[in-house]
């Protein structure tokens, strides 16, 4: 996907968001519809609304194929969350809301289906009612309303229609916990690619009209007749089966979701750290706090006897992802083993180790990029490239490297959050914990390149070695006062705040 | 792969993606198989109310608190009924049809399908009290055609009616 879109227009990677986008397309062709609707005759309307009324055939059809595509999209992102195994933790939430997320959109969609009263939303009707019958809830069958013994009431239509429209109201407010753990949300994918979807499900439903069975028919067994795979699957699994069979199937289904971050949570001695705060090291500058994706960091009043504030770290909340070890001048918060200054450990290793040969070029490469192994440079493997300290890349180019190649996930296929963007801010555009000018920015280069891209790190790292190769002798020699350097300008730059 | 291939490429994916969106928006399916016939039996009914006493025992009384003793225990409820069809002189379904709610307070209601094969049937449908009462019964012929679906209900005052299935001669 990203070969043909890149990686701003993979649609993968906006699931979530193609998701959201795709549901407010359904609210507004929904509203126009409504219009239009009768609850005294719904069938007819539908048919009227689909053959006299203006854009009503496209508006029906886009309604219902941007319903279609919400379903995908919402599937799409439980099982991207589900493989990077981003489910546990300070997750459930987000999880557990996801799965009545779901819930939700797969009720509204069958109770848009029974508006429609054709014989599939007849069926999807009475295949409920007989599931509602099974529970020791109601005293009459609600199947009997189907029964064809008088006509259907106006109220069960009235009832539904209620439903169609209420539901999604619901569904707002279970989105805004869905996203209530995460710093500044993202809703909306990338213009072009809402736009792209948006024409392609436009065209579609100008070439490709959506059908409407036959008229439902309480004298007559349901016939063959147009289903909508998306949210009519369940019936060739459900209609053979006892209610009290389907009630269990549902349960243990649903149980199971919601279980889902407690079976794959990894065993403690394996679960990532979580940020700890040197608070000798804080001087209270916020910008952790700032850079936080998850607002797991609240600025507090210190207790040590000094003035201001300090940061500190909720661990219920953090995920670990290790933005705020790249976001702090002084070094002085990020999970254990991640912190600047254990990057900054790692590195001087490195140049002792390997960086002999002046005129090298380091690549590094995080966990989840092609950066890892990149051929004819030397590979700094760090966890994650959110994390990593402007300092790092200093001491490595101070330490003799001829330039620093950052190859990182792209930024929307990141495990964690936000943190790519941070990096390019801080190595290129002087937010906080930058870069220092001293450093000459044509020797550091970020590139974005998922794992399977290592055709990309290749001609990036081509590319960056042809442009080296311009750029003066300048700096390229060893500096002796590296170490000294690097450490007290990480202190200063924090004080500086 | 050049700049237009991929642009190629890639608008030739979306339109299969849309198009797969849109065609698995309409498979068509048969919920119902086969050119069976359904009778169908669906009513509601409000039977009559039945009470059952039984005389509490002095020494039974004596262990309620003084303001809790009563001389009898009663319960009440709609009676229940035993419901027979027979199709073509075979028992085709036998049960019994309870009050709703808790306490049974609430109008027996019915909803019954059987298949039948398509064609003419001797339909025959006994809705009894248990205990004591008349019992309601209908014996009729129905000509149903492959699909159709025949409503019996009972309507007021204890009478049948029939839709959706063609009696040939009655």
């Amino acid at each position: 996907m990203n070969r043909l879109y890149g990686w701003r227009g993979n649609p993968l990677y906006h699931t979530g968001v193609l998701a959201a986008a795709l549901f407010a397309v359904v609210l507004v062709t929904g509203v126009y519809l409504l219009f239009f609707y009768r609850i005294g005759a719904p069938w007819e309307s539908v048919a009227r609304i689909s053959r006299d009324v203006w854009l009503g055939s496209w508006t029906r059809s886009l309604h219902r194929y941007a319903s279609d595509a919400c379903v995908v999209a919402v599937l799409l992102h439980a099982f991207r969350m589900l493989v990077q195994r981003r489910t546990w933790g300070p997750r459930v939430l987000a999880w557990i809301s996801g799965v009545v997320l779901l819930g939700l959109v797969l009720i509204c969609g069958w109770t848009g289906y029974v508006m429609v009263w054709d014989i599939q939303g007849q069926v999807i009707a009475r295949e409920g009612a007989r599931w509602l019958d099974a529970l020791p809830v109601f005293s009459e069958p609600i199947s009997r309303a189907f029964d064809g013994s008088r006509a259907l009431p106006g109220a069960f239509f009235f009832l539904n229609l209620f439903a169609h429209v209420a539901l999604p109201v619901g569904l707002g407010a279970v989105l805004w916990v869905h996203v209530a753990r995460v710093a500044r949300p993202v809703l909306l994918p990338p213009r072009a690619l809402s736009l792209t979807v948006l024409a392609a499900l436009g065209a579609a439903s100008v070439l490709l009209p959506a059908a409407q069975g036959s008229r439902a028919d309480p004298f007559a067994t349901a016939g063959r007749a147009p289903y909508d795979v998306f949210f009519s699957f369940f019936l060739p699994i459900t209609q053979p089966l006892p209610a009290g069979l389907v009630w269990a199937l549902i349960g243990g289904v649903g149980g199971a979701l919601v279980l889902v971050p407690w079976l794959m949570r990894p065993r403690a001695a394996r679960r990532p750290p979580a940020s700890v705060v040197d608070e000798r090291l804080c001087t209270g500058c916020e910008q952790c706090w700032k850079d936080c994706p998850y607002e797991a960091i609240q600025m507090v009043e210190r207790t040590d006897g000094r003035w201001g504030l300090v940061a500190r770290v909720d661990p219920d909340v953090c995920t670990s992802c290790g933005v705020c070890a790249g976001s702090c001048a002084p070094m002085g918060v990020g999970p254990a083993g991640r912190t600047g200054r254990d990057q900054l450990t790692a590195a001087r290793a490195f140049a002792a180790e390997r960086l002999a040969e002046p005129g090298a070029i380091v690549v590094i490469g995080c966990d989840r990029s092609a950066g890892r192994g990149a051929p004819g440079a030397l590979a700094f493997p760090v966890t994650c490239a959110g994390n990593l300290h402007s300092s790092t890349v200093e001491y490595l180019l101070r330490a003799g490297a001829a330039g620093v190649l950052v190859v990182s996930c792209p930024p929307r296929d990141c495990w964690s959050r936000e943190g790519v963007k941070w990096l390019e801010e801080r190595l290129f555009h002087g937010r906080e914990a930058e870069l220092h000018d001293r450093v000459d920015r044509r020797r550091v280069r970020v590139v974005y390149a998922a794992e399977a891209e290592a055709n990309l790190v290749v001609a990036a790292l081509a590319e960056f070695r042809r442009d080296l190769s311009r750029v003066s002798a300048e700096g390229r020699e060893p500096d002796p006062d590296v170490a000294r350097d690097c450490e007290t300008a990480g202190a200063s730059g924090g004080a500086a705040t | 792969m050049t700049g237009s291939g991929r642009v190629g490429l890639g608008g030739l994916v979306a339109v299969i993606l849309v198009a797969a969106t849109a065609g698995l928006s309409r498979v068509p399916w048969t919920a119902e198989l086969g050119d069976h016939a359904v009778l169908r039996l669906a009513w509601r009914f409000r039977s009559e109310l039945v009470e059952a006493c039984r005389p509490i025992p002095p020494e039974e009384q004596a262990r309620q608190p003084v303001h809790m003793r009563r001389t009898e225990e009663c319960s009440r409820g709609l009676r229940p009924y035993r419901l027979v069809v027979m199709v073509d002189g075979a028992a085709l379904l036998e049960d019994s049809v309870a009050a709703g709610g808790a306490r049974a307070d609430r109008p027996l209601s019915l909803f019954r399908e059987i298949r039948l094969p398509a064609g003419t049937h001797r339909v025959g449908v006994r809705f009894e009290p248990y205990g004591a009462g008349a019992p309601l019964a209908l014996d009729t012929v129905l000509a149903l055609a492959p699909r159709q679906v025949a409503v019996v209900t009972l309507a007021e005052g204890g009478r049948w009616v029939i839709r959706g299935g063609r009696i040939p001669y009655h």
